[in-house]
Order: C-alpha cells, then structure tokens, then sequence
C-alpha cells in the first residue's frame, strides 16, 4: 500500500496524476475522486433532479473508473472520459424512468414520471431542492427541467461545466455541427420557457 | 420569440456568434448595430440566469457529493486495489527477500519528485534472478512527464542518478536498468 507517495501536490499535472492511479497507486485515484466528485455530482443532480439518485450515478462512475482506468490510453482524455461515463449514466436512468412511466397506470405515479422523468418533484426533506428555491426565482432550472434529455445534457456540459464541442459530441455520439444545432434549440426552449415564467 | 440561431441576422451575425461573445465588450460592429444589440439584449436574460446558476450550484454546500460516498468509493477501491506483483530480490538457502512492485515504485516516484521539472508516471519494473549466481538485476521502465523548456537531456541525467543512488539505500541491491521515456511536456 503506498497511500503516501508522493502521488499529488498541488502542482503535479493531472496526466500524471491519471498515470499513477492506473499503476494502482491510491492516492493518486483519491485525488482524482476529490477532484471531480463535486462536478459531477453538480451535473448528475441538474440532469436528474433526485439527490440519491445523482449521488448514485457519481458513486458508479468513479468506482467504474477505477476498474476501466488501465484501459485509458491517453492520460489526458480523464476529464472528458469521466464526464462521458457520468453523462451516459444519467441518460440511461432517464431513459429507464420515462420506459417504467410508459407501464405505470397509477396517474400520480406517471406525473411523477413525465418528461423523462426530470419534473418530478423533488422530495420536502431534500436540502438542494429547499436551498435552491431562490435560484429557481428565474425560472432557468424550471425550464431546464423541461428540455428533452440530451438538450439538458448539452446545455448543462457546454454551459454550466465549459466542456468541448468535440467532447461533448463524444459523449452524445454526434457531431459538433449537431452539438451546435441541439444548444440553439436548447437555448430558444429557455428563452421562450423563461419569457412564460415572467 | 424569434431566436432563429441557424439564421442569421441581418447584419450577417448569427446568433450563436452573438451568444459566443456575450461576456466579451460589444464589438464595434455590435456598437452600432440595432440588430446586434436587440438579439443581446433578448439573450442577456438567459446568460445571466445561467451564470447565476453555474454559481450558486458552484458555491451551495449541499452540491456536493456526500463524505460517506466518497468513503465507500475508496474503500471499494482499496479492496479492489490491482495485486501489486512480488518481485524477488534475493533468493537464498535461507529463504527469499521479496518487495512488491509499488513499493518500489514508490521509492522511485520518491526520487523523481526530488527533481524539480519532472512528473514521474506509469513505473514497470522487472526482474531478472539468476539463482545460481544469487544476483538480481532488475529494469526499471519509468515513463515522466518533464516541465514544458526545461534541458531535457540534463534532467532525465539528474533522474537517473538520483535513482541509482536511491534503490541501493532503499532495498539494498544495484538499480540495474533504468530506461526513462519522456512522454509528455506538461506547462508550468
Ligand atoms: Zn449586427
């Protein structure tokens, strides 16, 4: 166990922060997890909008990434690979949401379900959901909450967390032209959700 | 509301130029175009809202991943921990000396991070035992990544001095091979 090599001052570039976790080197992975848990854990709960289940998706997609992290082959593709697995994850829990709200016949239970699933109302005890409510004043997490999927995951990678068009088109599998076109139609749904909610 | 991004204003802007620039000064085009700034304007409503979201996201405690998550996350990994291999050392009547191969590593990163320029990374380390003679000789693959205009040649020299003398004091056998591989420049 070598839990106190000299893996990670603050210095030390993530390529090789990256290369040592995949030689096996804990410490090294641990800094990864503190650096990107929180991220994730941002995106995972705005795609989502359910505590648990985004503190799921980021437990799996960091445990996933320990076990995959060999087969890396460039170092320094970890960040955009990290948010590939957290932003698929999320999509398919989605796409499992709005499949088991198609068989569900309890009409509370499809409301709760509708628009994939990500307009279901938050929990009373959830602190997020209470804390957030100032910042819903402006209506752009309401709205958000409305986008298709993959609409929320574009505007969310590209303008919440600054990623590529190229990477995120990766992590969608469509091209950066088709990037472009699905955040303009995302940008004219707030635009025209938000002028409602004035 | 007519935010036609794939059309374009016409001035010729698009709208995904005027969203691109919308944190940026107006431009002296945008200065004196009424179209430009009535797009802008419709537009400033939606960047601020989502920089005041991305901030307060950013800033709330509660965004955060839970203690306890990141603790089963490690844990997981701990127990799941790659089985370092065992190397022999020395193999003798009495029995063998054996070290695992992160621990030696380790004593190499060790020796890398005293050299200022260099970022060690993946370590593979063989050895070769020749039983009869009771010798090891061991090669050691060391890949670094090296600060962006420092003298390559000299610091990788450094490295590899460093490491002959570190092994030795460490594990008390001869460093034996050590190939260095820069592979990447990282910017300081
Ligand atoms: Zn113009």
């Amino acid at each position: 166990m070598n839990d106190s090599n000299p893996a990670c001052d603050a210095d030390t570039d993530e390529g090789s922060i990256v290369a040592r976790a995949q030689d096996g080197d804990l410490a090294a992975f641990e800094h990864l997890v503190h650096t990107y848990q929180d991220r994730l854990f941002r995106l995972a709960y705005r795609m989502l909008n359910d505590r648990t289940d985004a503190e799921d998706v980021v437990q799996e997609t960091l445990t996933a990434s320990w076990r995959a992290l060999p087969m890396l082959s460039d170092v320094k593709a970890f960040g955009g690979w990290i948010y590939r697995l957290a932003t698929n994850k999320c999509l398919d829990l989605l796409r499992k949401r709005s499949a088991r709200a198609e068989t569900i016949t309890d009409p509370a239970e499809i409301h709760s379900t509708l628009d994939d699933g990500a307009t279901r109302a938050p929990l009373e005890a959830d602190p997020v959901a209470s804390a957030e409510w100032a910042a819903q004043q402006d209506g752009l997490t309401t709205v958000l909450n409305t986008l298709p999927a993959v609409q929320r995951a574009c505007w969310l990678l590209r303008e919440i967390h600054g990623r590529s068009y190229a990477e995120i088109g990766v992590t969608l599998k469509i091209n950066p032209t088709t990037v472009r076109g699905t955040l303009a139609r995302a940008r004219r749904r707030i635009a025209e959700g938000m002028s409602q909610w004035r | 509301m007519a935010l036609e991004d794939t059309r374009r204003l016409g001035c010729g802007r698009s709208i995904d130029q005027i969203w691109a620039g919308m944190d940026q000064p107006p431009t002296s085009h945008e200065e004196d175009c009424e179209l430009c700034q009535a797009a802008k304007a419709r537009m400033q409503k939606i960047k601020e809202a989502t920089v005041a979201l991305r901030e307060s996201d950013l800033h709330n405690p509660e965004m955060t991943l839970p203690a306890e998550r990141t603790n089963s996350i490690m844990a997981l990994a701990r127990a799941e921990a790659r089985r370092s291999k065992r190397l022999v050392l020395r193999g003798t009547e009495y029995g063998t000396v054996e070290i695992s191969e992160q621990a030696l590593s380790s004593l190499i990163r060790l020796a890398a991070a005293a050299i200022p320029g260099i970022h060690s990374r993946r370590c593979r380390i063989e050895v070769q035992s020749d039983a009869e003679m009771g010798s090891t000789h061991l090669t050691i693959n060391l890949r670094v990544a090296t600060a962006s205009g420092i003298d390559i040649p000299a610091t990788v020299e450094g490295l590899r001095q460093k490491i002959n003398k570190a092994i030795p004091a460490g594990v008390g056998i001869d460093a034996g091979t050590v190939n260095i591989t820069v592979e990447d420049l990282y910017d300081v």
